[in-house]
This record gives C-alpha cells, structure tokens and sequence, in this order.
C-alpha cells in the first residue's frame, strides 16, 4: 500500500512540450512563390520566336528549397504528353540568363538586377524579383508582402517592352 | 488490517448471519463464497443500510479484484469495491468506519490513477478519460484539497492533450478532429491556469503547424486567387498562434522552444527583424550552455 501510493506522489504525466516545430516552415514561404511562378507561365504569351524548346526558368542565388518547390509546381505539366516542358535551373552565373523564359532573382542577389537587365537586352525574358522598389529599377514582376501575404507588383511596360503580352486578369490581381 | 479486524468482530458480536458468514469466508480465503453471501446480504432490506455490512463488501471486492483484476484497467470489481466503501462511509459516519472506507478508497484512487497514466495513449485513452472522471469522484470523498485536484486535472489534461495531437499528426486528413480536440482541452488547462507555460506553448504550436500545413498541404497547380485565399486563411491562423506563444516567451523567456517558435511565426508572417531577434536570443541563450 505504502509502496503504491509512494508511485502515485512521484507520478508525473508525460506532459507536452513534445509538439515538434515543422521543418516545413521555409518550404511554406517557398511554396506560394512557387505557385505564383508557374501562374505567370500561364498569364504571360511569350513570342513566336520563344516556343521553341523547353520553357526555362533559371533560378539566380542559392535556394535548394525553391528549386525544389518550383519543380515540384510544374511536375503535373510536365507529366502532360502535350504540354511544353517546363525546365527548372539553377543559375550559377549571370551568362546564363540569355537561355532563359523567366529569371528569379533571390533576395540576396538582388544587386545582380542591373547585370542581368543588361545582358538580357532585348531578349523575351521576364525578371521576377523579391525586393521594394524592383519594378522601378526594371524588373518585370516584383514579390512584395502586403496585407501579410505575398503579392506581386507588375510593371506592364516592361513586359511588354520585351515582347511579352500581359493577360489582363493577371494585372487585375497585381498590387497596385 | 487491525481495522479489518476489529470490523470483524463487531460483525461477529452483531450475528447478522449473511454478513458473518461472508467474513468467515473471507478469512478462509474463499473469496467468491464471501461475495455470493455478501451480496445476498446487502440486498437483504434489513442490511441494505448498514454501512459496515457495505464495508465488508467492499472489502471481499477489493480482495477479488487485488487477486483476479490488478491488470483489468476496466476492472468491474474495483468500481463494486469503490462504490462499497461509498456507500458506508455515507451510512456510517462514526469515526472509526470514516477512516477505515478513506482508506480503502484512497489506496483504490490510486490504482484508478496509475491505470490512468498507462493508458493514456492513442488506442486507450477513452478508458483513460473514463479512470481519470472516476478517480476524480473518489478523491473527492477523501479530502483533497481543490488545489491538488486542479493540479491533478491540468496534468491530465496536458497529456491527453499530447495524445490527441499525436492521433492527428499520425493522420491529418483522417483525424483531423482530434485537431480540435487538441485545442479544446488546452483551453480548458488555460481557463484552470491561464498563467501554463505548456499549454500556452502547445496552443501556439497547434495554430502554426495548422497554419504551415494548411500551405504546404495545398496543391502546386492552384490559380492565384485560391493561392491568396490559402495564404489568408495561414496568415489568420499565424495571427492566433502569437499570443499563445508571446505569453509563454513572457512566462520563461529562457526556453529553447519559446524562442524557436516564435522566431518560426515572425518569420512566417514575414517579419523578418522580429524573426532574427528571437533568433539571436536562442543563439545567446546556446552559448550560455
């Protein structure tokens, strides 16, 4: 008896600070530009002369997680007999973005934005940024947070300047 | 066992025959004589409010269920053995029957509440809600404090709380009641203690894993609209995690987890300064260990 109730006074339940913080959380800030991505592919008409080949998007910084994140956003394309393939790169130098459609510029390598305007020309490639005030130095489409959540900026002249033709739902869904 | 004893002979000196006959049964060891007769005894309309006959009864049931059921974490006979010594402390208030049924029902209390905690877990814990109610009932009758059995309560309900979040984190989709359930039972340890660290902590964890998963789990081919619709539901569900989790950091600022967590909000609601300064307050508070 004695011994029963010395184990009820020392009992403690396994309380909880066992909830694990998810390892998800920066594929969660990934994801939704991701997905904006592969909707521009889908918003934006490239010229005649850029249907060739693979429709590439070149990513420029270090980003395993939106690599990924973007390969797995066009995977479903991709799988379509039809569909023009979608191709996700890495880009480890500012030559590279001549081969492709659009180019993502990381936070982090956002100086490279006059760099890159220079040697795409004029070239139907689409510059998307993540950084105040991008469209103004030149980008195409710029990632702005508001009203808590990612939103894009569009800068229609720009585009167009290149070739490229804006559907007119996508810049009713820009921040304007 | 002096009390038992003394019990006895009382019995003895009084001849009521069904009762005296059971404890003679009782002492040989033939437990389910004793229990046939004692049970015989106590429907018996002379007996039925006699505490002591009730007593004995619950005696040779504590008996049986120590010898057949200790494994039994549903066991029949301890609830028979509880609801005995019940009703004779309700019969017979005279001291020496008060102590000897607390006695009793403390030390079968206890055995309702270790089977509590062992199962406690994702395949029986309706049993263990069930244990816990009863334990609660029957601690009541023998002088807990209110303090105590609000800290026994809090305690249960932090860990049935876990279960709960484990049977949904095994099976989002499949489980996702257990989701609210979860948080229903953290709030109830909030309304017995606003000021609990853990559960305050787990409450913030709850709303951020919802609001990182409801993200993450979306399809990658959705339009943009639906894209901001997910990204404003997350965002609602970032916004109920930060209290929880700033009323924790305010409780221990010195807890990895705290810092962890809220560093991970900010950084999801895109506040990237409030992110790095929790950041660096985890790296201090590393360098210190």
């Amino acid at each position: 008896m004695k011994k029963l109730l010395l184990i009820l006074i020392s009992f403690v339940f396994l309380t909880s600070w066992m909830v694990k913080l998810p390892d998800e959380a920066e594929k969660a800030i990934a994801k939704p530009k991701a997905i904006y991505i592969y909707n521009f592919t889908k918003y934006i008409e490239w010229p005649a002369e850029s249907k060739q080949g693979n429709f590439v998007v070149g990513i420029l910084g270090i980003s395993p997680v939106m690599i990924s994140e973007l390969s797995k956003a066009v995977e479903k394309n991709n799988s379509k007999p039809e569909s023009r393939k979608i191709e996700i790169i890495n880009l480890s130098s500012v030559d590279d973005v001549t081969k492709c459609h659009i180019v993502y510029i990381l936070p982090d390598n956002s100086a490279q934005l006059a760099e890159v305007i220079n040697k795409i020309k004029n070239k139907s490639t689409l510059i998307v940024t993540e950084k105040p005030g991008m469209t103004k130095q030149g980008a195409g489409i710029n990632f702005v947070i508001k009203d808590d959540k990612l939103q894009f900026e569009l800068n229609k002249p720009t585009i167009e300047n290149h070739n490229m033709k804006v559907a007119s739902g996508l810049e009713a869904l820009a921040v304007h | 066992m002096i009390g038992i004893l003394t019990m006895l002979s009382v019995f003895a000196n009084a001849q009521i025959d069904k009762v005296s006959a059971a404890i003679s049964l009782l002492q040989k060891g033939n437990l389910d004589s004793a229990k046939t007769i004692i049970d015989l005894a106590v429907a018996d309309t002379e007996i039925v409010n006699d505490g002591q006959a009730w007593y004995i009864r619950g005696f040779i049931y504590k008996s049986i269920y120590n010898a057949r059921e200790k494994t039994n974490i549903k066991s029949p006979l301890r609830l028979e053995a509880l609801n005995s010594f019940k009703r004779s402390l309700f019969i017979d208030t005279s001291l020496a029957n008060v102590v000897e049924n607390k006695k009793n029902i403390k030390y079968l209390a206890a055995t309702l509440y270790n089977d509590v905690k062992a199962s406690l877990d994702s395949v029986n814990y309706l049993i263990a809600i069930d244990n816990f109610e009863k334990f609660k009932t029957y601690s009541k009758l023998i002088d807990t404090s209110q303090e105590t059995i609000k800290q026994n309560d809090i305690k249960f309900l932090l860990a049935l709380a876990s279960v709960y979040t484990q049977i949904y984190e095994n099976d989002r989709k499949g489980k996702s009641e257990f989701l609210n359930l979860a948080k229903a039972t953290y709030y109830k340890v909030l309304i017995l203690e606003s000021n609990n660290i853990s559960a305050n902590y787990n409450m913030g964890i709850l709303f951020y894993n919802q609001a990182v998963q409801l993200i993450n789990q979306s399809d990658y081919d959705i339009d943009i609209v639906a894209l901001n619709d997910i990204q404003d539901n997350s965002v609602k569900l970032f916004k109920e995690s930060l209290p929880f989790m700033e009323k924790a950091y305010q409780l221990d600022p010195k807890r990895r987890e705290i810092l962890l967590g809220l560093s991970g909000v900010h950084f999801s609601l895109n506040e990237k300064e409030k992110s790095d300064y929790y950041k660096q307050k985890l790296q201090e508070l590393e360098k210190q260990k």
